[in-house]
């Protein structure tokens, strides 16, 4: 049922850290086999930043949900592999990948209110993340814990340790969470949404903090968003993600200065971009997402493409690199897309 | 935090007197019954009724009734502290008979209490961590019988097994702790267990309920992206956040029982507040229904109070400032 | 978990003593070393007066303080049948000495009969006299002082402590005599001798107590046995009496032997003596009560047996029935329409199906048909001797009805079916308990085919009684009530329910619901706030008078029997409908067993359990 894919392009950096190589998640329920995750494949190298970009349910999340083994393998079949550090995480068992877990994958997801337990001091909460993999004392972790939140930008830390989520504003909690996430120095940290939650202007102090705290740590950063704009500033590379699928992948100046797929090209076109003229609105993409039950035959976004070729509605479109590691999974050729890209969407996005 | 307390306990006073004003409205204003004609015989004359009047303090108005009744359950009568006057039914002062009936309430009910606790929090643990597994089903298909179960007949198939047909079981009544402490646990095992079991098929579903929901929080990702192990994750953030209402329940549930177990009391002929209230009531026996009125709304308004403070301490988001 | 408590239960049941289980364990029969003991439970213990025999007026307790309790100058034979309503001198040494004129009565009392622990001493005259004084002093509440108030001279209910009033008409000349002064010859003056309220009461304990019941806790014997734990009552001073601990009201009451008892100074046809202890309890499960008495935990118990049991046992010897002189009976009220006319309340007797109603209370065992007012018992015919309303097979009869019905001025049209507005929405006063609940339908189906529409009102039993003798409250028919003796004569009957002296106002104090012999005068002077036609009721006064002034050997039974008659006939006041039997299921440690007629309970001063 999968099909061999394109590794993706080993890109620059040290050397992979996390392959995943043609990674399914299919979900059985009542209503039929949804196929959250369908075929993926991508590599992070350490120290790179990899933005992952799609609507809700292009299964981005639970792609890196499964790399952290967080789904639940009695109600998923998951094929495929994943492999950190070369070892192969889907296969391991469940005591060995919680030591990576929290360890050496760290995680910051959406929502920090819902995220962090309410009935909790936050600095325990950070301490019982350390003392779960380090053998320190009690009042050694809370030291920590105190130096990692002075470390996410938090002032006073140490009273705030001994304060309890609610009593924090929304910034302050999603710094509190990326302090947990890299409180053991992780060589990958995986931010699921972290900054859909908070005020516009947060969003750019955490997307910075982020930043500052990849250098600090040397850590490998996986961006989870549905906006672009967001990850324009903060990736390297880009992997555009649709119906379990991936759609395009490249650097970031590939996507945003020649993107080769028409949904790229969609999302490409909603955004507003400083760096352009204000034109007309902005342009949504008509349709709407794939149920991921019955996803549509062929390419799965042939139902929304204004480029729609009769071979888009029964040939699934391989993932094939053009240049060096930019890549895209449509029928169209190489010249439709970088004229249609010149013609019409680098005008009007 | 003591102010708040003390605030909250004037409230608690305030509420218990309100509540006995209520009974003597009730008292004096529903039955036909006069409360002297009930105890004065066969064939009453004037001046026996008049006698019995006086002396139940029956030919004041109502309110000063109520008001000498305040007075002297707040200062004492001359029969000890709290007054509660005397039983109109046994001529005996109220607080001795109450106090003695308080505590086997109080022990049926906290032994009940720990029972059900025992029985019902396991299970819906159990329940949720193994949801749909036919152990699971099994528990709720027993808390369905719990819950459905009627207390008397419970009671009364509980005798007639184990007591009646199987002989392994004491019978009705009550032996005081101090007198055998064997025959007393013999005589409260069955009570315990009939009182408990509808309590803990309630509290076996709840538990579930929570925990289950509970698990599906996002903190409970957060926990396992942490690498902490399942069982840290399902104690230390599920059960902590589920057991919260659970903690507020069993402090009311145990504050109204405390009022007295009345068919549990009744089935087993336990001499506890139940059954006290039960015959005073269809007596016409004022005092004793009030003293038994005062302990009961004390007991809920404090377990109330009680439920208050610990789940603040248990649940910071709620803490008073 | 259930595992571990099934583990706990058969551990505890194993070490726990004496009660192992049903069956097993504490026999109802044995105790420790060999004692002979009763062990009954009732469901609640229904004393009025705290168990005060000066007070309490209520007939399980009658029994305990004559049978074995308290000796009063004379005493019951404590059997069943007619023989148990013979009188015998107890505490006297013989029969009273009266004098030609019926106003003096003289008692001598028996040597050496004791008080028991902790008083321990003589019982005197004078103790005897003490027991009136505190009759006559109102704080103490006596439920029947009214049967010796205006009989014995001088004795009149008075605010002051008992030992400060003077009864004129009580003499004790010395310790072993007392002479009574009666106001007016009164025949069964020697039956109120052997109330429980006259037994001699030691002024030592009892004076310490001057409100109603308070007495009740330090009850002292003067007769066979004692409360348990008497023996360490302090009576140094008031203040150091403590309740006597084997009586908790309303939980246990256990009675021992009295140490100082002198069987010498007794008739063994008044006691036995068998038994060495009675314990009473209070149990709240009524099945459990029974179930006990079947496994022979319990050896019985003084409540009535749920159906189940009474059909289980029913015919065997661990069912014994026993006729008590009680009817239960529906009241008309004479000045209420439609039963304000003779007619009509004649047609009522004649419709009620009387088989109907005794089958729903539970057929044979709880009583047999009333065809008059007196239980025969009392000295009266036999349903079959005298049924002025026969109707096949106690049935009721339509036509028989009907054809009485057509008399009334209330039905018009001669059909024998009321049409008139007064027979339309008549209230029928009953119980909301069994067997009431089964009565109800049937009556006012009957009531319903003569034209009288019953609206049902269903009341506790309790405020049944005291709403319907309540005379502003003109209830028309009321079938809640029972009515039982005093003492085996007709006069406890009759005067309380049909004698115009005893309506008087007041909440719950008027007996004689029915209104015989009430007038418009009497109303006003009572101020009795009757609505209804007063004019013309009937009146047994005269004939009451007559009766109650005859001896027993002067025809005083006979002349009774007449009043019943006339009553009857033609005052026709009541529809009697059942004359009661008390059925009790005793267990097999039981092994004699008496009923005292008198008290219409078991008789404890003859019964005998398995040693």
């Amino acid at each position: 049922m999968s099909y061999v894919q394109a590794e993706g392009p080993v890109p620059e950096g040290r050397g992979p850290l996390l392959q995943v190589k043609n990674l399914s998640v299919h979900f059985d329920t009542p209503d039929g086999v949804v196929k959250a995750v369908d075929g993926v494949s991508f590599t992070v190298g350490r120290g790179d930043t990899l933005g992952v970009v799609g609507e809700s349910g292009s299964g981005k999340s639970v792609t890196f949900l499964t790399v952290m083994g967080l789904i639940d393998r009695r109600y998923a079949r998951v094929e495929g592999e994943v492999l950190f550090r070369g070892r192969d995480l889907l296969t391991m068992p469940d005591e060995e990948l919680r030591h990576i877990r929290g360890d050496q994958i760290g995680m910051v997801f959406q929502d920090p209110m819902t995220s962090l337990h309410p009935m909790y001091k936050v600095g325990s909460q950070i301490v019982e993340a350390i003392r779960a993999h380090r053998d320190v004392s009690k009042k050694e972790g809370l030291e920590q814990a105190i130096e990692l939140l002075g470390k996410v930008g938090i002032p006073r830390p140490d009273e705030r340790a001994r304060q309890y989520p609610h009593e924090y504003s929304g910034g302050m909690r999603q710094r509190a969470m990326i302090a947990m996430a890299l409180a053991l120095d992780p060589d990958l940290l995986i931010a699921d949404e972290p900054t859909t939650a908070l005020d516009v202007t947060v969003q750019a102090q955490i997307l910075d903090l982020i930043d500052r705290l990849q250098q600090e740590f040397n850590a490998a950063v996986v961006l989870i968003t549905h906006d672009l704009g967001v990850v324009a500033e903060h990736c390297d590379e880009i992997n555009v993600m649709y119906a379990g699928k991936a759609a395009e992948y490249g650097t970031r100046d590939d996507v945003y200065y020649g993107a080769h797929h028409p949904y790229t090209w969609g999302l490409l076109q909603s955004i507003s971009r400083i760096d352009r003229p204000r034109t007309e609105r902005l342009r949504p993409i008509r349709g709407a997402p794939p149920s991921l039950i019955h996803v549509p035959p062929g390419c799965a976004f042939h139902p929304r493409c204004p480029y729609v070729m009769e071979v888009c509605k029964v040939e699934v479109p391989k993932l094939i690199a053009a240049k060096g590691k930019h890549a895209s999974a449509c029928h169209l050729l190489l010249e439709e897309k970088e004229r249609i890209f010149k013609e019409e969407v680098a005008i009007t996005s | 935090m003591t102010r708040y307390i003390i605030r909250r306990l004037l409230w608690v006073g305030l509420v218990v007197v309100l509540i006995v004003f209520l009974a003597y409205v009730i008292f004096f204003l529903m039955p036909p019954v006069d409360p002297a004609r009930a105890f004065a015989g066969k064939r009453p004359t004037p001046e026996v009724l008049e006698t019995l009047r006086e002396q139940f303090g029956l030919d004041r108005p109502f309110y000063v009734q109520f008001g000498l009744f305040v007075k002297r359950l707040v200062i004492g009568d001359e029969y000890g502290w709290p007054g509660f006057g005397f039983s109109y039914a046994t001529r005996s002062p109220v607080r001795e008979e109450l106090f003695q009936r308080a505590l086997v309430t109080i022990q049926l009910s906290l032994g009940a209490a720990v029972v059900w606790l025992l029985m019902g929090i396991p299970i819906g643990i159990l329940s949720a961590i193994k949801r749909r597994t036919f152990v699971d089903r099994f528990a709720m298909g027993f808390a369905l019988f719990g819950v459905s179960a009627p207390v008397f007949w419970l009671g009364l198939m509980f005798l007639y097994i184990f007591w009646q047909k199987l002989g392994i079981a004491a019978g009705t009544g009550y032996v005081p702790f101090g007198e055998n402490p064997l025959t007393w646990l013999n005589h409260m095992i069955m009570p315990w267990v009939v009182l408990a079991l509808l309590f803990a098929a309630f509290y076996a579903r709840m538990v579930r309920g929570n925990l289950i929901e509970t698990m599906g929080e996002d903190y409970i990702r957060t926990a396992r992206a942490k690498g902490l192990s399942e069982r840290r994750v399902i104690v230390r953030h599920g059960l902590r956040a589920s057991l919260t209402p659970v903690v507020t329940m069993f402090g009311l549930d145990v504050g109204t029982l405390l009022g007295g177990a009345i068919i549990t009391e009744t089935v087993f002929n336990m001499p506890g507040l139940g059954t006290y209230v039960v015959r005073s009531v269809f007596q016409g026996d004022l005092p004793a229904t009030l003293g038994v009125v005062v302990l009961g709304a004390l007991a809920v308004s404090v377990m109330n109070l009680i439920v208050d403070i610990v789940y603040a301490y248990l649940d910071p988001r709620v803490r008073y400032a | 978990m259930i595992a571990l408590l099934t583990a706990l239960t058969m551990v505890a049941a194993a070490c726990g003593g004496d009660d192992g289980g049903g069956g097993g364990g504490q026999d109802g029969g044995q105790d420790g070393g060999g004692e002979k003991t009763l062990s009954l439970a009732m469901e609640s213990f229904v004393q009025n007066c705290g168990f005060d025999p000066t007070c309490e007026f209520v007939s399980y307790w009658s029994m305990v303080y004559t049978n074995v309790l308290l000796r009063p100058l004379m005493n019951y034979a404590h059997v069943a049948g007619d023989a148990g309503g013979e009188i015998y001198p107890d505490l006297a040494a013989d029969y009273p000495e009266v004098s030609a004129d019926g106003l003096t009565y003289t008692f001598t009392l028996k040597d050496g009969v004791m008080f028991g622990p902790p008083v321990s001493r003589e019982v005197t005259s004078q103790d005897v006299a003490y027991a009136f004084q505190r009759m006559a002093s109102q704080s103490q509440g006596a439920q029947y002082a009214f049967y010796y108030e205006g009989v014995i001279d001088g004795l009149e209910v008075q605010k002051e402590d008992a030992l400060d009033i003077d009864i004129s008409g009580i003499e004790t000349p010395d310790d072993k005599t007392i002479i009574f002064h009666l106001a007016e010859p009164t025949p069964d003056f020697a039956f109120r001798m052997a109330m429980p309220a006259t037994a001699p009461i030691p002024s030592e304990v009892a004076d310490c107590f001057k409100e109603s019941g308070e007495y009740g806790r330090y009850v002292v014997s003067s007769s066979s046995y004692m409360i348990e734990g008497s023996e360490d009552l302090d009576i140094t001073s008031c203040d150091t009496m403590q309740p006597i601990s084997g009586f908790e009201p309303e939980r246990t009451l256990s009675i021992v032997r009295n140490p100082d008892y002198d069987p010498a100074t007794d008739d063994p046809a008044l006691r036995s003596n068998n038994i060495d202890k009675f314990v009473v309890e209070v149990n709240t499960n009524v099945d459990d009560i029974f179930n006990k008495v079947v496994a022979g935990e319990l050896d019985t118990s003084p409540d009535d047996p749920p159906a189940e049991f009474l059909r289980e046992a029913v015919g065997t010897d661990r069912l014994p029935i026993n006729a008590v002189d009680v009817l239960w009976y529906i009241a008309m009220n004479l000045t209420q329409p439609p039963f304000d006319d003779i007619h009509v309340r004649k047609a009522v007797n004649l419709i009620v199906d009387k088989d109907g109603l005794l089958r729903a209370a539970g057929g044979e065992t709880v009583g047999g048909i009333a065809t008059h007012i007196l239980p025969p018992g009392m000295g009266g015919p036999t349903p079959e001797e005298y049924d002025p309303y026969a109707t096949p097979d106690f049935a009721g009869d339509l036509e028989l009805a009907k054809a009485e019905m057509a008399q009334s001025k209330y039905d018009s049209d001669g059909d024998g079916v009321c049409d008139a507005p007064e027979c339309k929405d008549v209230l029928l006063l009953s119980r909301n308990e069994a067997p009431w609940t089964e009565y109800n339908p049937i009556l006012e189906d009957n009531l319903g085919s003569i034209g009288i529409e019953a609206q049902t009102r269903e009341l506790e039993g309790g405020v049944a009684y005291e709403t319907m003798s309540t005379t502003s409250n003109n209830i028309p028919i009321g079938a809640h009530a029972g009515w039982g003796k005093d003492w085996p004569d007709a006069a406890t009957f009759f005067e309380a329910l049909f004698t115009s002296a005893a309506i008087q106002p007041g909440p719950g104090v008027n007996n004689n619901t029915s209104l015989v012999g009430i007038t418009p005068e009497l109303n006003d002077e009572r101020e009795l706030e009757l609505t209804g036609n007063l004019e013309g009721v009937p009146n047994v006064d005269a004939k009451f008078d007559e009766c109650g002034a005859l001896g027993l050997d002067e025809g005083r039974v006979e002349c009774f029997n007449e009043l019943d008659v006339e009553l009857m006939e033609n005052v026709v006041p009541y529809v009697p409908y059942r004359w009661d039997q008390e059925a009790h299921l005793i267990s097999d440690d039981i092994t004699v067993w008496e009923f005292d007629q008198n008290a219409g309970e078991m008789s404890w001063a003859h019964m005998d359990v398995a040693g």
